[in-house]
């Protein structure tokens, strides 16, 4: 249990539960089996989005075109299917390469130019977004092949369990060993800690920059072709939402936004927060003109809790450190 | 004094040839807040416009975004290319005012289109929809459905529009009307992207699908996401009535999901809205006695009409559109024009 205490996603963890309890005890369709499934569905994508940005905060930058990366990889995705009849697998993968594409883009120009990444991210979300609109002027592609619509609408045999969760799942996990096992996620953590600490223990600085913002745009891209399972259609306004939930998550999760501290799990459960409460507000049936005001002050709260236990955390510390 | 814009804009009309104006001399621009598939019907209206009516151009231009300053930027760019009247969907109702008192100043009319500007405007005329009667019309047509007793839900756009707030009550003025048989159970609104939409939609059905009888949607990303619900659920119990013609929410009116639809008319925005500004430009003014109706934001408002669609005339509602502005053109001179 001590162990557990220590870790950042605890705190989250108990916030979900008894948020989860709370909801359940007063409204127990929270917990029906339709509710459930969507809840997962809302938690697949927003999950992919969040850790899309989480990788840029750990490199201690900001990748403002996370949504436009999503819609453009989203109506690409669609428009290759619709107009090009080119075949679901192929489509998806010209559309990771897309999304990946953007990422390089925005990490090449940051790391070589210097410049930071929120001015970069900037000008290429106007880029992205331009190029999204100037493919689809405005028109949704609608012609979604039955196979991609299957897949955003199915579940796991019988059970509440979205397919569209399973590959954020494994993300998250991959994620987890990427960021927590592997030297390259290693470096990525000291290089957002201290940029000259990491280059002067031998950590190339175009390398992180470049893979995290290839990997951003890899997980932006899968977003977006998630969402286009989900909705049936491939709209240009997808993506144009993700902005701030996409800070969100990772923030809650306890991230550092200065670079240096980030942790998958804790983002996780940030998204599922978040989620939680933006359906909560729905089930309480919480006046329009004032849900922005519960789901403000619910996401300060949820921060809050993180931030006592790791207070407490640290006093323990001292304690024992003194003794 | 006239700013810099204004005398590079008059130079430009007169450069192509406004001083000798008449049809074949109108050079219309209808452009949206920005990008949305409600304004793409304002491309063909323009053409037919140009067919129909002699106009030398009635093209379509987006702005990249929905942003004032861009929408500013692209009006200006192309008045500087010669186009001498101006379709607008204001991007902000007071801030849009500024860029059509310097287009008016340099001779060049300008319309209001699908929203208005807050008056005093130099804009003549607003041309849109009645947003509140369609909303109010569309909820009559739900309680009918729902054999005049039920519980709805209301979905709707963005709260700072200040048309929601009209839709809002728009739909409980019907729903009073039914004498307490019918109670709206929930309002969600802010909900004009697709990810939130899907979300908050879909928790809705989770937790109140089977206590709700009818959905009424007044706005066209709720309209769409709504009809995918009910359709992916498989719901033919719960009577629903969109708004627009989003393919999404017609082949759910065809398969049964939806029970039907209020249209607008962006078409008959674009086709007399064009029209229109050719007869101004050709020396008519609009009649201070004209038939026109009154808004929160303007007395010179025009209704572009509205129109309610289901199973049985879906495959013709672009007729349907048509008709509608056939049958506001056949009057538009007499009533509001003096020629």
């Amino acid at each position: 249990m001590a162990t557990l205490f220590k870790k950042d996603w605890f705190g989250l963890l108990i916030v979900v539960v008894v948020s989860g309890l709370a909801i359940a005890a007063v409204k127990p369709a929270f917990l029906s089996s339709f509710n459930l499934y969507v809840l997962m569905v809302s938690t697949s994508y927003m999950l992919i989005i969040a850790l899309a940005q989480m990788i840029i905060i750990a490199i201690g930058q900001m990748n403002l075109s996370v949504g436009a990366i999503g819609g453009l990889v989203a109506i690409s995705f669609s428009g290759l299917m619709e107009v090009h009849q080119i075949s679901v697998p192929v489509a998806v993968l010209i559309s990771l390469v897309i999304g990946m594409t953007c990422g390089f883009l925005n990490g090449y120009i940051t790391a070589k130019s210097g410049i930071s990444a929120f001015i970069i991210t900037l000008a290429t979300l106007y880029i992205f977004k331009g190029i999204n609109l100037g493919i689809t002027e405005a028109e949704p592609f609608y012609n979604i092949p039955e196979t991609v619509k299957n897949f955003g609408n199915a579940k796991l045999g019988n059970t509440p369990i979205p397919f569209l969760i399973v590959i954020p799942i494994i993300i998250t996990f991959l994620m987890w060993v990427f960021m927590n096992r592997t030297e390259t996620g290693r470096h990525m953590l000291a290089y957002g800690n201290s940029v000259q600490s990491a280059e002067l223990i031998g950590i190339s600085s175009s390398k992180v920059v470049i893979t995290a913002h290839v990997i951003s745009g890899f997980l932006a891209a899968t977003a977006g072709i998630l969402v286009v399972c989900r909705l049936q259609l491939g709209t240009p306004n997808i993506g144009d939402s993700w902005l701030l939930p996409s800070f969100a998550a990772p923030v809650i999760g306890g991230a550092i936004l200065a670079g240096g501290k980030v942790d998958v799990i804790a983002t996780a459960l940030g998204v599922l927060i978040v989620v939680i409460i933006s359906q909560a507000l729905v089930i309480f049936k919480i006046d329009p003109f004032f849900v922005q005001i519960f789901l403000g002050v619910m996401i300060l709260l949820a921060v809050l809790v993180n931030r006592y236990r790791e207070y407490k955390q640290e006093a323990l510390r001292k304690i024992f450190n003194s003794e | 004094m006239k700013s810099l814009f204004s005398i590079v804009a008059s130079a430009a009309v007169v450069l192509s040839g406004g001083a000798f104006a008449g049809s074949s001399d109108t050079k219309v621009a209808l452009v949206p807040g920005g990008p949305h598939p409600y304004f793409a019907a304002w491309e063909k209206a323009g053409q037919d416009a140009v067919k129909d009516f002699g106009l030398g151009k009635a093209d379509y231009k987006v702005p990249a975004e929905w942003d004032l300053s861009q929408q500013n930027e692209l009006i200006e760019s192309l008045v500087g290319k010669g186009y001498n009247a101006v379709l607008v969907f204001p991007g902000d109702a007071v801030g849009t005012n500024k860029i059509l008192g310097e287009l008016d100043d340099a001779g060049i009319p300008t319309a209001a289109l699908a929203g208005c500007v807050e008056q005093p405007t130099k804009a003549k005329m607003c041309f849109g929809t009645d947003t509140g009667h369609s909303a109010y019309l569309g909820t009559k047509q739900l309680i009918d459905a729902m054999g005049g007793k039920g519980k709805i839900a209301h979905f709707t756009g963005f709260l700072v529009d200040p048309n929601t707030t009209l839709r809002i009550k728009a739909v409980e003025k019907a729903v009073e009307e039914s004498g307490g048989d019918v109670e709206i159970i929930q309002v969600i609104a802010d909900i004009d992207a697709y990810e939130p939409a899907d979300e908050k939609i879909n928790a809705f059905m989770a937790a109140q699908g089977a206590e709700v009888d009818g959905i009424v949607t007044t706005a066209w990303v709720p309209a769409v996401v709504a009809a995918q619900a009910l359709t992916n659920m498989g719901d033919k119990r719960i009577k629903m009535v969109g708004i627009d013609h989003d393919e999404v929410v017609l082949e759910a009116i065809k398969a049964g999901f939806v029970h039907g639809t209020m249209l607008q008319n962006p078409y008959g925005q674009g086709y007399i809205g064009s029209y229109a500004m050719d007869k101004i430009r050709g020396g008519c003014t609009f009649k201070a006695n004209a038939p026109w109706k009154s808004t929160a934001q303007t007395d010179q408002f025009i209704d572009s009409g509205t129109v309610f669609v289901d199973v049985t005339d879906v495959d013709n509602y672009v007729d349907a559109m048509r008709g509608i502005s056939l049958e506001i053109l056949k009057t538009f001179e007499g009533d509001f024009l003096d020629c």
